[in-house]
């Protein structure tokens, strides 16, 4: 078996996949970030927030809410470069595009893209996944990301 | 309030470690030659300054590196006089200027000192490195993985999304711009470069390339600034300032500055560095069509393309026109960046602030040699700086 193949098995293995932060995201029901919104003026919050920091928001009510589903590409840029730590990432490098995702939620979310770069385009539909970003001590370790939905 | 001019400008000029321009230098050193210079400049000693105003990028838990202005102070030799050590990420030297201004035209002090410099560290500028999950930079680092110049490449790529801009728009900023360094002695790099060298620079974040984005450099720049009642003593001819504002980041903004945000209703771009223009024109009752030539903060040449529209100097996809039709030459109608901007010089984040102040003393003072506009009346300078942070100020003759 190859490596590459080797990682694959670990990634599908539940057991084996591991957050690379906890508390942030959840794939047991389905892809989801763990966030808040606050019910007087309904801004989304990810990550949770204790307080409402919208300036014109009359009184803050915060509640503990998830995010999920689909959204459209508001555009992205492309880690040409491996970053430096703390980001961790499978050796050898391969570049990947970072995408700012509005959610139909009113979420406007960071995060990569599982497909390559060449397929990006502004204004595509995606959905939330959760995928790993490294492999490490017998574990894929995950994160949340985008898929393109037509592809 | 006291009216405030610029006295004298000064500064080290930029370079990279190890290098025949600023070799070893320690900051101190680079601030020294700086504050030396604008002494000179203006006719001060450095007993008749009353107060330092630095830039310092000893923030976030304390990188190790980084301009503190008591060494600059100790170095000139302790007088006892205040030392303003002010930290906003790239944004630093324009705060810096800020508070040197406002103390000055508060009537706190007459005659103040402002300095920035920077030794950078090698390569990408890091995070703290503590790994802390309610660090939001920590997360996005750790979970999404985006270097700095992806926040630039975000925005680019919507701006060609919206506006059609291409690859070689953006590449002619950079010939436009390094061919301005060539007569620019403090500039790190004075050598124009072909648009085919610029597309032919790999990407650092597609569709932004390894030309046009600034490198970190080492330099500092420094001025003295007064009140224009004490000015007399010096000069008959002081550069005013019109005025200097700081602005932060706007709760729409449409860039999240952590994870995520809500989804803005409309265009939300840069609310810092709109906010601290807009608050510049209102405070100085200069418009945006009176302003002769703008020093900004091209930390890429996406900025030379989309800030004049927002802050209008021109019209709204209007900014790749003019850069093609030569307008923002130094000799067009809409000159930016006559100093060859950070793309020319490379960023020594703390002494950038001071260094727009510098570049813009000289062109009002028709001291800019083959960079000049011809017939300067007015500059604006502006600045941008991680965590949010944005100044501006607008200078006269
Ligand atoms: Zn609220």
């Amino acid at each position: 078996m190859t490596e590459r193949n080797a990682m694959t098995d670990l990634s599908t293995n539940t057991a084996l996949r591991e957050p690379c932060v906890p508390g942030l995201f959840s794939e047991d029901e389905g892809p989801l970030l763990h966030g808040a919104r606050c019910i007087t003026c309904s801004t989304p919050y990810f990550p949770r927030v204790a307080h409402c920091r919208n300036p014109a928001c009359a009184a803050s009510h915060i509640v503990s809410c998830t995010f999920g589903g689909e959204g459209r590409l508001w555009s992205y840029s492309v880690a040409d470069f491996a970053p430096p730590p703390p980001h961790r990432y499978d050796k050898p490098f391969v570049p990947y595009a970072i995408g700012v995702v509005d959610l139909d939620s009113g979420l406007r979310v960071v995060g990569q893209m599982v497909d390559p770069v060449e397929s990006m385009r502004v204004g595509a539909r995606v959905s939330l996944v959760i995928e790993p970003i490294h492999h490490d001590e017998g574990k894929a370790f995950t994160s949340w990301k985008f898929k393109l939905l037509d592809r | 309030m006291q009216e405030v001019v610029v006295l004298g400008v000064g500064m080290h000029r930029f370079g990279k470690t190890g290098d025949a321009i600023v070799g070893g230098k320690s900051v101190t050193e680079l601030c020294r030659h700086a504050v030396d210079m604008a002494m000179k400049d203006a006719g001060v000693s450095w007993r008749q300054v009353q107060a330092v105003s630095a830039a310092s990028s000893r923030f976030s838990g304390g990188k190790g590196w980084g301009l503190n202005g008591n060494d600059v102070v100790e170095d000139l030799g302790c007088t006892g006089i205040p030392v303003y050590n002010l930290s906003a990420g790239c944004a630093a030297g324009g705060n810096a200027f800020n508070v040197g201004y406002s103390l000055v035209a508060g009537g706190i002090h007459d005659l103040v000192l402002v300095v920035g410099g920077e030794v950078m560290p090698k390569g990408m500028i890091q995070t703290s490195g503590v790994e802390d999950i309610n660090d939001p930079e920590y997360l996005r680092q750790r979970c999404v993985g985006m270097p700095g110049p992806a926040f630039w490449a975000t925005l680019a790529r919507r701006r060609m999304f919206d506006h059609g801009t291409t690859e070689e728009q953006m590449a002619q900023v950079t010939v436009k711009a390094r061919k301005c360094s060539e007569s620019n002695p403090f500039a790190r790099f004075q050598k124009a470069v072909s648009l085919d060298e610029v597309l032919a620079s790999p990407y650092v974040s597609n569709p932004l390339r390894l030309f046009e984005i600034c490198p970190v450099s080492n330099g500092a720049a420094a001025s003295v600034i007064c009140s224009k009642d004490m000015a007399r003593r010096f000069t008959s001819k002081p550069i005013t300032v019109a005025t200097s504002t700081v602005a932060t980041i706007g709760f729409d903004d449409a860039l999240p500055r952590s994870l995520a945000g809500p989804v803005p209703n409309g265009p939300s771009f840069h609310t810092e560095a709109k906010a601290a223009v807009m608050k510049a024109f209102e405070r100085s009752g200069i418009g945006p069509r009176d302003i002769g030539f703008t020093e900004l903060q091209d930390n890429t040449c996406y900025y030379e393309l989309a800030f004049p529209e927002e802050w209008g100097l021109c019209e709204p996809g209007e900014a790749e026109r003019l850069l093609e039709a030569g307008e923002t030459t130094p000799t067009g109608r809409m000159p930016i960046n006559p100093s060859g901007g950070f793309v020319s010089f490379g960023e020594a984040t703390t002494a950038m602030g001071v260094f727009q102040i510098a570049e813009l003393t000289w062109q009002l003072r028709g001291q800019a040699g083959g960079r000049q506009v011809p017939g300067a009346k007015v500059g604006l300078a502006q600045t941008n700086g991680l965590g949010g942070n944005a100044t501006a100020a607008i200078l006269k003759r």
